[in-house]
């Protein structure tokens, strides 16, 4: 499914991905962890395509096919949805709407039918239960106003409805309590299936109870340095990163 | 060609037009224009040295043309196109003018309830209240335009509304430019008159198809009497070879309502300016406008809300979106005199811009000499978010779409505000329109 390769990353004159390799195969959940700023998001972020990065070597492929090449919208067509670690809030543009758009062409590009308001309305009003999320912000503009846990939560929403064959999750724990922690690992967690993978980016041990992965890879000065079972975060929880990195980091 | 010899074309042209001018039967009329041609004359265009036109440069625009004064009796399918541009025509009184001259045959008006005047100015020059309100609201001193339409102007809309009534459908007035060969010109003079606790609802609309330069120069007069009511729209579609100068000019009374909401999105170069003279005590005013501007376009709007009186409000909100090369001005004050004790007037103007090269002068100017007021004004010029963009694009949305979505973020909420359904549905078109092809 997901292939990376020699992947090198640089933003202005900073480099940050220093050759990353991992492959993820349909149905497997891996998890990325390394210490703040050790480039987890410039990773999450280089495959979603965002702008104001430089690739400087390697290749990544999606079935086969050349995500590098491809545009955000592209790319998001083709399967691969990122779950932002800091959710843009947008005023004026209304959550429904948004969501509608977004569904609708992705839905085109694969030569599906667009969804009309009422079956919209029916699809997403079944997704927002299991996320015990209020019908009252699908009225809401886009993030505006939420607060950490809605915008989580809306994250995962959003993926439910897109139904992608990738999911990426930037810290998609962080600023959660336990009990929005559990629903939205049960809304990630209802997603899994044998055609669709996750790449779960966390600080955290935490999250990972929850989401249990296939393989943990620790990420450090850009670099994949150790890889290993769920045991692995385990082992990081209790001891940290510095035995790996040879620093002394904080995890 | 020079300021100057365009003023005087304009000089020798009222000595031959003089004689065809609506009104030879009103003497009242004769001597206003007749004033009005001297206090221009001393005036003269305004150039950018005046603090009000440093941001519109005439002499490189308007002045270099030379329009005619006979442009041609003409017709359009202008139903028809009011339709498509998503307007229910059937539900308003509809007003037809065509280059200065009001077209009886396009026009079509429901039946008016006794006390209720809405007809063409030219045939109500020997009106008492015609003769009583014109010139008088909208002065010709030391504005040149103002001066020019007093003197040239050929008909316009009047409305006079008795006591107490209502006109329950809105007044749509279109005002059509068409020219195919040599560069146009009309001057036309609104009026409305509105008695204590009346109400009506006027939409001045004007659009141009034109394969020559045009210049539209307009001055609308309104007069709210003690606890009238007057929601004005104007909406500004002139084509791109359209110059259109526009005033709308109120005096309110005790207890009087006025909305007036401006819609640009046309013309090579726009200006307009919208005041009020809150007079009495209570009464109350709302500004509100979107300027949409693209290409080389230029809109200009400048405001003033005059606090004359105590226990008045004003609120005043204007957006703007310029793209490509495009220039916006908005210039809005508002005085707020010695005896205004207890004024609460807000304002705000936002601007985006689309490219590197889109300009914006906002120049907000509160002028407070009262103690006991309340009193806010901002004004804000940003560029779309890109965090956003790469968002909704994150999400499958096309970049071009994006854009679009986040324009009309900005831009939607002065169509959200409209709450008649006559406009609203025709106002969201306008905005997409304007966004699908740019
Ligand atoms: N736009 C940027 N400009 C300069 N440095 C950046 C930029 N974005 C990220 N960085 C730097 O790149 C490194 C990796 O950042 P990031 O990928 O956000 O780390 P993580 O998500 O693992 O905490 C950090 O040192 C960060 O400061
Ligand atoms: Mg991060």
């Amino acid at each position: 499914m997901l292939v990376i390769k020699g992947l090198k990353a640089r933003v202005e004159d900073k480099q940050i991905l220093n050759g990353i390799d991992l492959t993820i195969n349909p149905g497997e959940v891996h998890a990325i962890m390394g210490p703040n700023g050790s480039g987890k998001s410039t990773l999450a972020h280089v495959l979603s395509g965002r702008p104001g990065y430089e690739i400087t070597g390697g290749s990544v492929t999606l079935d086969g096919k050349d995500l590098l090449a491809l545009s955000p919208e592209d790319r998001a067509r083709a399967g691969v949805f990122l779950a932002f670690q800091y959710p843009v809030e947008i005023p004026g543009v209304n959550n429904t709407y948004f969501l509608k758009a977004a569904l609708n062409a992705v839905r085109k590009s694969k030569g599906e039918e667009e969804l009309d308001a009422m079956d919209f309305l029916e699809l997403v009003k079944a997704k927002l239960k299991p996320l015990k999320m209020d019908e009252s912000m699908l009225q809401r503009a886009v993030n505006e106003g939420f607060s950490g846990g809605e915008k989580k939560k809306n994250e995962i929403l959003q993926m439910a409805v897109l139904e992608p064959k990738l999911g990426i999750l930037d810290e998609t724990d962080s600023g959660l309590d336990i009990d929005a922690l559990k629903v939205v690992a049960d809304g990630v967690n209802a997603l899994r299936g044998k055609n669709r993978s996750f790449l779960v980016v966390t600080h955290y041990q935490r999250l990972l109870d929850y989401i249990v992965p296939d393989q943990v890879h620790v990420l450090a000065g850009g670099k994949i340095i150790k890889t290993g079972g769920k045991e692995l975060a385990l082992e990081l929880e209790e001891k940290g990163y510095g035995w790996l990195t040879g620093e002394k980091v904080n995890a | 060609m020079s300021t100057l010899t365009t003023q005087d074309l304009y000089l020798s042209s009222f000595s031959q037009l003089q004689a065809k001018l609506p009104g030879q039967d009103a003497a009242w009329l004769k001597t206003l224009r007749l004033q009005a041609l001297e206090q221009f004359k001393q005036t003269g265009f305004p150039t950018d040295e005046l603090e009000s036109w440093k941001y519109t440069n005439l002499s490189l625009s308007l002045l270099k043309e030379s329009f005619t004064f006979d442009a041609p009796a003409s017709t359009t399918a202008v139903a028809a196109q009011l339709k498509k541009a998503g307007f229910d025509t059937e539900k308003a009184h509809l007003m037809v003018f065509v280059n200065g001259q009001f077209s009886k045959e396009l026009s079509s008006l429901k039946t008016l309830a006794k006390g209720v005047a809405v007809q063409n100015i030219a045939s109500a020059l020997t009106n008492e209240t015609v003769k009583a309100f014109v010139g008088k609201i909208a002065l010709s001193e030391n504005r040149a335009f103002t001066a020019l339409n007093a003197a040239f102007f050929t008909d316009g809309l009047f409305i006079q509304l008795e006591a107490g009534k209502v006109l329950d459908a809105p007044v749509h007035v279109v005002y059509v430019s068409t020219n195919a060969g040599q560069a146009t010109q009309s001057h036309l003079r609104n009026l409305l008159v509105l008695a204590n606790d009346s109400k009506a609802n006027v939409i001045e609309h004007y659009w141009g198809e034109n394969v020559s330069a045009y210049f539209t120069n307009v001055v609308t007069e309104a007069a709210l009497a003690k606890g009238s009511t007057l929601e004005h729209m104007k909406i500004g579609q002139e084509d791109i070879k359209g110059y259109h100068i526009g005033s709308l000019i109120a005096q309110q009374e005790e207890g009087s309502h006025f909305t007036a909401r401006l819609f640009s999105v046309g013309g090579a170069l726009t200006r307009n300016d919208i005041e009020t003279t809150l007079g009495q005590k209570k009464a109350e005013c709302v500004m509100e406008g979107l300027y949409l501007a693209k290409d080389k376009q230029h809109v200009d709007t400048r405001t003033f809300i005059d606090h004359l009186s105590p226990n008045c409000n004003s609120t005043e909100v204007f957006k703007g979106v310029i793209d490509d090369q495009a220039v916006g001005v908005f210039d809005g004050r508002i005085l707020v005199r010695e005896n205004a004790q207890k004024t609460d007037a807000r304002q705000s103007n936002k601007n985006l811009l689309l490219t590197k090269e889109a300009k914006v002068y906002s120049k907000p100017q509160l002028q407070i000499y009262a103690d006991d007021v309340k009193c806010s004004h901002g004004s804000s010029t940003g560029q779309i978010d890109d965090e956003a963009l790469f968002y909704l694009q994150s999400r499958g949305i096309s970049r071009e779409e994006a854009k679009k979505v986040l324009v009309y973020a900005f831009a939607g909420e002065m169509v959200e505000k409209i709450e008649s359904a006559y406009l609203k549905p025709a106002l969201k078109k306008l905005v997409d329109g304007w966004m699908e092809v740019s």
